[in-house]
């Protein structure tokens, strides 16, 4: 056997002896030589019984995968959901160390937390540097350095993990949303 | 691309869409997009599987789960690499994992024959043999035998080509094998199947 005839050999076994997917070339030298033609045939059988060997395929498959599917997506959604609540957890950590929540001592110095706050917000929204020059005095005011720097970087990472969440949630929604 | 090229007699046909195609649709939601993957990998997957765990019914059941976790996985598919690898890979994960399991929990049944030596016993059942569904019983244990005396390398490339029906490239793709090493594994595979099937060629 030459080498010609391993190669030759190798592309029959690929195409299960179907010489119609040899190069021309290849086909010449199968015309001269019958261990090549040999082998030829033999793939051709054998690739006859290879092709039987696929199990029937099972009706009920796609229904069961189908179901599945929908409790995957309903899962996948829950656990999408938990770095939302995470990070609102941290944005709130953050709020209550500016005091704003629940014991109100920072916030409530914002024309929001205020009993007339509705009224005042609408006021003050056009003046964001009255709003900014409170909230600063206040904080200032009433925190010390490090626990308003704290405050603050808690509130920021809290806030942009919302974000980063939000955006993430947004991602995978339009293929867990279906059905 | 949409959805509109491949429209057929006003309906959206995706039997002729490409894995990736079909990939990207079920990405955008389109639950059909993705059974028709299931639909077209189910026999080849459950063929693969079967041989690997020599029980066919068995074999479903681990492509059921693989269809699952390809779905639940789907945004984290690359698409560098070809779906039909990425799906055998699951499934041949999930056989693995199986075998290993099986193999902690299985206790060997012994009998003692007349010469006092004991000897395993064997439970057939055929209706989970993996080529049970062959008309030709001596062909189909004939096959059997032939590839269980595979080398294991040869037997799990056969597994791919002929029952996975994964072309070379993607069993190359699979195998992180070179091509050309698939391809004379394979042939050397063929020629000792060819041998011991010489009575049925």
């Amino acid at each position: 056997m030459t080498t010609s005839c391993e190669a030759i050999q190798e592309s029959l076994a690929e195409h299960l002896g179907e010489t119609g997917r040899l190069s021309e070339e290849e086909r010449r030298h199968l015309e001269l030589c019958p261990q090549c033609c040999e082998v030829a045939a033999g793939e051709n059988a054998l690739g006859l019984i290879l092709a039987r060997v696929l199990p029937p395929a099972d009706p009920t498959m796609e229904d069961k995968v189908r179901a599945a599917m929908h409790s995957a997506r309903r899962r996948r959604r829950v656990l999408a959901l938990l770095p939302v609540a995470a990070s609102l957890l941290v944005a709130l950590l953050g709020a209550v160390l500016l005091g704003g929540l629940p014991g109100g001592s920072l916030l409530a110095l914002l024309p929001v937390w205020s009993s007339q706050g509705w009224v005042s917000l609408a006021a003050s929204a056009g003046d964001w540097n009255t709003v900014l020059t409170t909230v600063a005095g206040a904080a200032t005011a009433l925190l010390s350095p490090g626990v308003l720097v704290t405050a603050i970087v808690v509130s920021l990472l809290g806030f942009g993990a919302v974000a980063f969440a939000a955006r993430r949630w947004r991602q995978v929604s339009p293929w867990h949303d279906i059905g | 691309m949409t959805h509109s090229t491949l429209y057929h007699d006003g309906a959206v046909s995706f039997e002729k869409a490409s894995d990736e195609q079909l990939v990207r649709f079920a990405l955008d939601g389109d639950e059909d997009a993705f059974t028709v993957l299931v639909r077209r990998y189910q026999r080849r997957l459950t063929a693969f599987l079967s041989q690997l765990v020599g029980d066919v019914e068995l074999a479903r059941e681990l492509s059921q789960e693989a269809f699952i976790r390809a779905w639940s996985a789907l945004d984290r598919f690359n698409p560098k690499y070809r779906f039909s690898t990425w799906l055998f890979r699951i499934g041949h994960n999930l056989g693995i994992d199986h075998l290993r399991r099986r193999r902690l929990k299985t206790v060997a049944l012994y009998r003692t024959d007349r010469d006092g030596d004991e000897v395993e016993l064997v439970v057939e059942d055929h209706t989970k043999d993996p080529l049970g569904h062959f008309e030709n019983t001596k062909l189909a244990s004939s096959l059997k035998e032939a590839i269980d005396e595979l080398r294991p390398e040869y037997r799990e490339l056969v597994m791919l080509r002929h029952f996975g029906c994964l072309s070379y490239q993607e069993i190359a793709e699979f195998k992180e094998m070179p091509l050309g090493t698939v391809k004379n594994k394979l042939f050397r595979a063929h020629t000792v199947l060819r041998k011991a099937l010489v009575t049925f060629l």
